[in-house]
């Protein structure tokens, strides 16, 4: 537009007369720079100089002139006899002419033909979740967000419309200014990490998902999954501003399960072992009876209750509680911005301090940023990005250990906490260890510690060349650093748990990641009429080194000695040390004739030492096409429709995330046998191993309704992914259990809406933003294979037909009201075809099904905001429905009717006896499954609305704000996950348990911790 | 060209010579890992794969343990009870088998990986050099011969339920797997082709191997498991020879009490005891054994004890003992529960044959045929009923019910519980020798990745 402006103004011919004006913003009556001044009609036109101030030679006769500015509406006005013409352009409340970054580049929305979803700094800024990809959450249609847990710092499931891979990762590529970052999960310990938690993500200036082809295909074989690009913010020239914001709050889970108090407990029991002492043909009075085991002298009430049950010391524990804490968070900013013409800087510190409502779960982030850009002459600018951060996550163990805090659960209500000889936690040495009925995690809290510090480096420098009008060159150089440090102890006192920690253990990790990455690329950007051309070529490579070591120590002196330099056994360690690189080149041209025709084109090769020596490098091609309807004359003068886009796009894209040697037959030497050096074969090879190739199209409207006070998106996508990685099964007679292949296709299509409208303007203001997603997974073809996430009885799988992580398990038919029987529906086929729904007791006899999805159907959020006399308020729901979860990590203990001494769920006492014969509680009997296996029983509805924030602030006046020589006073209150809308009788319907996460294990709840109910206040002082 | 247009074509020009030649980077190896192509080349290759095979079969869920437990639990008849949330193991101490049961496919997953190994082993022994060649192959036959024995016996009919010519077995793969194609869709053999191999294995094993081996597969070793073999057949003269030819090897000596021959580490620091012929070892760095992790439980006041606890023994099994019995003292009682102490050291070797088994084999078989090979089985049943600190027994109170008894007691918990009682026709309970459920089911995972295996009965 500015272009196009500044060459019309060559070509003025007629001069007949003047007429001058300013040019100011209705928001803040400042003058506006560059505004477009045009004579409609005629080619004849100004721009804004710095004052705001334009001058125009207009033809003589009746004249109308066109004030056009990127982020302002367009505003018509008519010349008349004047002379002098000031206008006063309005903010567009649209985001239509919002810049958007695009891989090597960056485009304003209103130009775009593919599909890139924006997220900007203010929708999730200060959110208490310590990591960028959490606070993405329901912002984006068609980007679902999972956290798993409630535990602080750990890896999050993100999937950029559906899960597109069943082996590779799914998870989308991160770019930091323009750097792919390393993502990927380097724990020793517990569930996975998540190296984005190194990240302020208050130094982000927006986010920008790239989610079709056309908009990934300039990131190849990386794009599949969607690409998120971070950029952070820049320094403005002109005045230094100074922004601090302190908050500080609380937090609690968001929610608890009820379990059974020690009186309902033991009724329970008592008839439990009544039932398997009939069914078993012992007399209960007998020494070995299974009453006796538990109720007789010596038994289990009396072992694990100190000797208090029966007796009048006895009471009601609720070992659950034990599990949490309250929990808090305290994080100050310091952000400055400014400079002068030639150089602008941004610097930020930020401290984050955060102790998770699970015990002893904290995370801590030091972290700083300084971003610099110079200008050196007409011809040169540089800059730099540089980050550091220190993050300090005390994790906890993953959900299957038992000392994951919320296992406690399990334990028997009868035991008390303390043991009643040492006053010490239950199961402390020297007290009896072997009490309570599991590991009490609370030893682990005392007697051990884990510890993980990570320092992250983020540094980019770049060069830029201007060299033609319209040409340029661009040369970045970046690198991320990162350098992690696991240090954990295990005190004597934790044997029961850590087996081999008779005389302490100590572990120490360190995982160094150096990943190196350089972009160059031209860029040309040129007007020529009604031509508008803008094209990128270049090249990118990226290395990577992964370095990993390990030392372990046993044989402490005493537990005051925690560094490995004490252990008298050095019992174990490690070295090792892995590489991939890519090598890229990239071209992406956009045309757009008058405003109204877009064209985009783009492509890139991509090579790497992943792939198989047959098929090193691939080609990534994309087209997209846009027509802008109300540029054309039918559409220009309506007064309802102010904006309407239809676009479509075509292409390919790949996922590289598989691993780094999969494609070789290779033998491992980690088989020694008790010191002897040995090897073994450890994978079977594949030299024909390439990418997967994801084919999306995608067609989509973009429109703006009533001058753009209502706008919005809709798109259909269809994305198919061929050439799938799998780790095939494969016989394990072979020697091995799965081979990488590129074999099947999956598909996902789906359907996304954006809403967003400005509901009331003027004094009082309340707007919408409102995202909604469907996405269908589905299986086409795996070569017949069945590809089992690994999990216990009740797994996720890969079928045929299905969608991904389907569960396979036969159907529970509920109980058999004459015995108390666990029924299970056969679903066989009968000879002639039809299907048996007769039920079954043998659990053998009943044929696995599909019984339930963890993809959920529908992901979206909504977001309201008002706004009155400096009061605002926020209120954002996210949900997602038509998705199950599987309890069975939890239930197949602890909903089990009572087959093991776990604490069982409330609901268990509907167990089926004589007298309550019509239940879906099976009979209790002790020690022997009666329903307790793999099935439907456990398949939950997980669908959940959640009040995810609530922010409440309010601005004092400028008047009153400038008095105390400030620019901003703003304080504010705000809550996160307040309200839960669930079915589901787990903790947290948003679960993916840190144990069972995979692109196949999802939805899967092991005692897995819920997320926090976080209430905050805060004061942001600007000066 | 102006001169800037001139300096940036230098900076450019500059720029792309230093990333041309990027392409023949992305050849990128491996660290820790080699190509098969140049993994089995020397004699030193061969001899660490077999290595790697021990660390094969070392695996808790083969000879670390499942191949003991495993039989023990399912041919338990209410002497122990099996507690705790392992519901897969709980699932085989009842005899109610998902055939989804993990652990029976982790057992045959494990088992299979470990004969892969082994035939890495035999199909590069030409490389070996003329001085070792004998014990490697020796070594690695008796690794293989010894795991398709224990396969057969777990997830096939026992010897002699029904016909062993068509009662299918296990698959036999005998190459190593470098391709994975329609030939891998391997079909069951019959009972019979899998004894016979085995037969061959060990035998060709016992020639080969050296008497003396350290804590490897020795000459008596595979003795030792032949003698096994022939017991199950009922084949009673292969099975009293090969137990003699062990016992008048006379290398191992019966310990000087029962205990001895348990808690390696914590008793000897990990040495075998005299008595063991063959064991899975374990220390600091690794393995473990996982009759550790079920039957072993941790003793607050002796460090280094450690186990889940899962297996608790009854009355039923602790009253069988003779009063006098050493061996009926070796249970501790741990909170509401009694325990075996066998298993108890946490990182206790794992033994697989002790010189007792071959004097209850041969006292067993020579009153069968009513020999004296080597001793008069009372003299050997004395032997052990006087280490177990018993009064000898008499030519009158000695019979087979006897023999079998002292055989249960002194090898409890050792794997020997179900093929004796198969072997002997024996039920478990209201289950009768040859019943369904005393066979594990092929593992559900199995059947779905290879069309061409067939389920046993009754899953």
């Amino acid at each position: 537009m500015l272009l196009l402006a500044l060459l019309t103004t060559l070509r003025v011919s007629a001069q007949d007369r003047a007429v001058t004006g300013k040019v100011t913003s209705s928001d803040d009556s400042s003058p506006l720079v560059g505004v477009s001044v045009l004579v409609k009609g005629s080619t004849q036109g100004a721009t804004t100089d710095a004052n705001g101030a334009y001058r125009l030679s207009i033809p003589n006769g009746p004249n109308t002139l066109v004030f056009s500015y990127v982020g302002f509406n367009r505003q018509e006005v008519a010349v008349g006899n004047r002379t002098a013409l000031d206008v006063v352009l309005a903010i567009d409340a649209s985001d239509l002419s919002e810049v958007v970054i695009t891989g090597y580049g960056s485009q304003i929305k209103r130009d775009l033909t593919g599909n890139i979803a924006q997220v900007k700094a203010r929708e999730i800024e200060n959110m208490p979740t310590p990591s960028i990809d959490q606070a993405l959450q329901g912002k984006a249609a068609g980007v679902y967000v999972n956290a798993g847990t409630g535990k602080l710092g750990q890896g999050v499931t993100v999937r950029v419309r559906g899960t597109s891979s069943v082996s590779a990762s799914s998870q989308p590529l991160y770019v930091v200014d323009g750097i792919p970052v390393t993502n990927e999960d380097l724990g020793n310990y517990g569930g996975a990490t998540n190296p984005l938690a190194d990240i302020n993500y208050n130094d982000v200036e927006s986010i920008e998902i790239l989610k079709d082809a056309s908009a990934g295909a300039i990131y190849g074989s990386r794009a599949a999954n969607g690409v998120v690009l971070i950029t952070t913010k820049r320094g403005k020239a002109g005045k230094t501003n100074v922004s601090i914001n302190f908050q500080s709050g609380v937090s609690d889970a968001t929610k608890r399960v009820d379990f059974l108090d020690a009186k309902q407990f033991a009724d329970f029991f008592r008839v439990a072992a009544g039932n398997r002492d009939r069914r078993s043909n012992i007399n209960p009075a007998d020494a070995d009876s299974y009453t006796a085991s538990l109720f007789g002298p010596d038994g289990f009430f009396d072992y694990y209750s100190y000797g208090t049950y029966g007796t009048a010391k006895a009471a009601d524990y609720n070992w659950q509680d034990k599990a949490f804490q309250k929990g808090s968070i305290n994080q100050m900013d310091l952000q400055l911005n400014g400079g002068s013409e030639k150089t602008q800087f941004y610097i930020s510190g930020q401290y984050l301090s955060q102790n998770g409502t699970l015990i002893a779960n904290s995370l801590e982030r030091l972290s700083g940023r300084l971003n610099l850009d110079h200008q050196a002459n007409k011809w040169l600018s540089v800059g730099l990005n540089m980050s550091l951060a220190r993050t300090l996550n005390k994790r906890l163990p993953g959900d299957n250990a038992f000392s994951n805090p919320l296992q406690i659960s399990a334990i028997s209500p009868i035991t008390p906490f303390e043991d009643p000889a040492t006053g010490l936690p239950a199961g402390t040495p020297p007290g009896e260890i072997n009490i309570p009925l599991y590991y009490n995690p609370i030893i682990s809290i005392n007697y051990a510690r884990y510890a993980q510090v990570g320092y992250r480096n983020l540094l980019q420098g770049y060069a830029q060349l201007n060299l033609l009008t319209g040409l340029r060159f661009r040369s970045e150089l970046g690198v991320d650093i990162l350098n992690q440090q696991e240090e954990g102890y295990f005190g004597s006192q934790t044997v029961r748990n850590q087996t081999r920690a008779a005389r302490g253990i100590g572990q120490n990790f360190y995982t160094g990641v150096l990943n190196y990455n350089t972009n160059n690329f031209f860029s040309y950007d040129r007007a020529f009429g009604v031509h508008t051309l803008n094209a990128t070529l270049g090249m990118s490579y990226q290395q990577s080194q992964t370095k990993f070591n390990f030392v372990e120590g046993t044989q402490f002196p005493s537990d005051a000695y925690q560094r490995i330099a004490s252990a008298a056994t050095k019992s174990d360690g490690s070295s090792s040390e892995t590489n991939f690189r890519f090598l890229s080149y990239f071209l992406r041209a956009n045309y757009k004739f008058a405003n109204k025709y877009l064209l985009s084109l783009s492509g890139r090769v991509d090579g790497s030492s992943r792939f198989g020596s047959n098929s090193r490098y691939g080609f990534f091609p994309a087209a997209s096409a846009g027509w802008v309807l109300t540029e054309e004359g039918f559409l220009r003068e309506n007064r309802f429709v102010s904006f309407l886009k239809v676009r479509a796009s075509y292409g390919l894209t790949g996922n590289a995330e598989i691993g780094n040697f999969p494609q070789l037959g290779l033998f491992q030497g980690d088989a020694g046998y008790v010191g002897a050096a040995g090897q073994r074969p450890s994978q079977i090879g594949n030299p024909d191993l390439k990418w997967e190739t994801t084919t999306q199209a995608d067609i989509g409207i973009d429109f703006g309704l009533f001058n753009n006070r209502v706008s919005g998106e809709v798109d259909y996508y269809i994305k198919k992914t061929t050439g799938l990685l799998l780790n095939v099964q494969i016989p394990s007679t072979t020697g091995f259990a799965t081979q990488t292949r590129n074999v099947g296709e999956l598909e996902n299509k789906g359907l996304e809406f954006v809403l967003n409208t400005q509901n009331v303007v003027g004094k009082f203001t309340w707007s919408t933003s409102l995202n909604l997603a469907a996405n269908r997974n589905k299986i086409v073809n795996i070569n017949k294979q069945v590809i089992d996430a690994g999990l216990s009885a009740l797994t996720n799988q890969a079928r045929e037909g299905q969608s991904i992580g389907v569960w396979w398990a036969p159907e529970y038919a509920g109980v058999d009201p004459a015995n108390g029987n666990a029924l299970w529906y056969k679903n066989t086929t009968n000879t002639d075809g039809s299907f048996d729904r007769t039920t079954t007791s043998v659990y053998n006899e009943a044929q696995r099904v599909v019984v339930g999805n963890p993809n959920p159907k529908l992901v979206g959020g909504i977001t309201n905001t008002f706004s009155f006399a400096g009061f605002d308020l926020s209120v954002f729901f996210n949900g997602v429905s038509g998705n199950n979860l599987s309890f069975f990590g939890v239930g197949q203990y602890s909903s089990g009717n009572g087959i093991y001494e776990d604490n069982q769920t409330i609901d268990q006492l509907q167990a089926w006896t004589k007298e309550n014969p019509n239940t879906d509680v099976p009979e209790a009997r002790y020690l022997q499954r009666n329903g307790n296996q793999a099935s439907s029983r456990y398949i939950y509805d997980g669908s959940y609305l959640r009040l995810r924030t609530v922010t409440f602030g309010y601005n004092f006046p400028k008047v009153l704000v400038n008095r105390l020589k400030m620019e901003k006073l703003r304080v504010y209150v705000s809550g996160m996950n307040l309200l839960t809308f669930t079915k589901y009788k787990g903790w947290d319907p948003e679960v993916n348990s840190d144990d069972f996460t995979g692109n196949i294990a999802q939805g899967n709840d092991f005692y897995s911790p819920p997320q926090p109910r976080t209430i905050l206040v805060g004061l942001n002082i600007g000066f | 060209m102006n001169r800037t247009t001139f300096k940036s074509s230098l900076l450019i020009a500059a720029t792309i010579a230093v990333l041309t030649g990027c392409g023949d980077r992305l050849n990128v190896l491996p660290t820790q890992t080699i190509d098969e192509q140049n993994a089995l080349n020397t004699s030193n290759d061969v001899a660490v794969t077999l290595i790697g095979a021990y660390d094969g079969v070392q695996s808790g869920d083969v000879l670390g343990g499942a191949f003991q437990y495993i039989p023990d639990l399912l041919g338990d008849n209410a002497e122990v009870r099996f507690g705790g949330t392992f519901g897969s193991h709980q699932e085989i101490w009842n005899k109610t088998i998902a055939k989804n049961n993990t652990q029976v496919a982790a057992t045959w997953i494990v088992s299979y990986n470990a004969i892969n190994r082994v035939n890495n082993v035999l199909s590069a022994i030409d490389k070996v050099d003329a001085a070792s060649k004998a014990r490697i192959e020796g070594e690695a036959r008796f690794l293989r011969g010894f795991v398709y024995f224990e396969l057969v016996k777990l997830y096939a009919k026992a010897w002699g339920n029904g016909d062993n010519a068509t009662n299918p077995g296990v698959p036999l793969v005998l190459t190593p797997t470098r391709v994975v194609d329609a030939s891998s869709n391997v079909k069951r053999n019959s009972v019979a082709e899998v004894y016979t191999q085995v037969i061959d294995d060990l035998t060709k094993a016992e020639s080969l191997l050296p008497a003396s081996n350290g804590y490897y597969a020795t000459k008596s070793a595979a003795a030792a498991v032949l003698s096994r073999v022939y017991l199950m057949q009922l084949n009673y003269a292969g099975a009293r020879d090969a137990a003699n030819r062990v016992i008048m090897a006379n290398r191992y000596k019966l310990t000087d009490t029962y205990k001895e021959n348990f808690n390696t580490f914590l008793n000897y620091g990990g040495a075998d005891p005299s008595e063991t012929i063959f064991s899975i070892q374990v220390n600091q760095q690794d393995g473990g054994s996982s009759l550790n992790t079920f039957y072993g439980v941790t003793i607050g006041s002796v460090p280094g004890t450690a186990g889940r606890g899962d297996v608790r023994i009854q009355t039923k099994h602790t009253s069988s003992y003779e009063a006098g019995d050493d061996r009926g003292t070796f249970f501790t009682r741990v909170g509401s529960n009694v325990y075996s102490l066998k298993f108890v050291d946490r990182y206790g070797n794992v033994p697989l044959i002790r010189l007792a088994e071959m004097y209850l084999t041969r006292a067993e078989a020579n009153f069968r045929l009513t020999t004296t090979t080597g001793a008069a089985p009372l003299a050997d049943i004395n032997l052990i009923r006087a280490r177990a600190l018993l009064p000898p027994l008499t030519t009158l109170t000695l019979d087979i019910a006897a023999i079998l008894k002292e055989r249960k007691l002194e090898l409890m918990f050792e794997g020997h519980l179900l093929p004796d009682l198969k072997r002997t026709r024996r039920s478990v309970g209201s289950l009768a020798w040859s019943a369904d459920a005393l066979v594990l089911p092929i593992p559900q995972r199995e059947i779905d990745a290879n069309p061409n295996l067939t389920q046993n009965p009754g899953y």
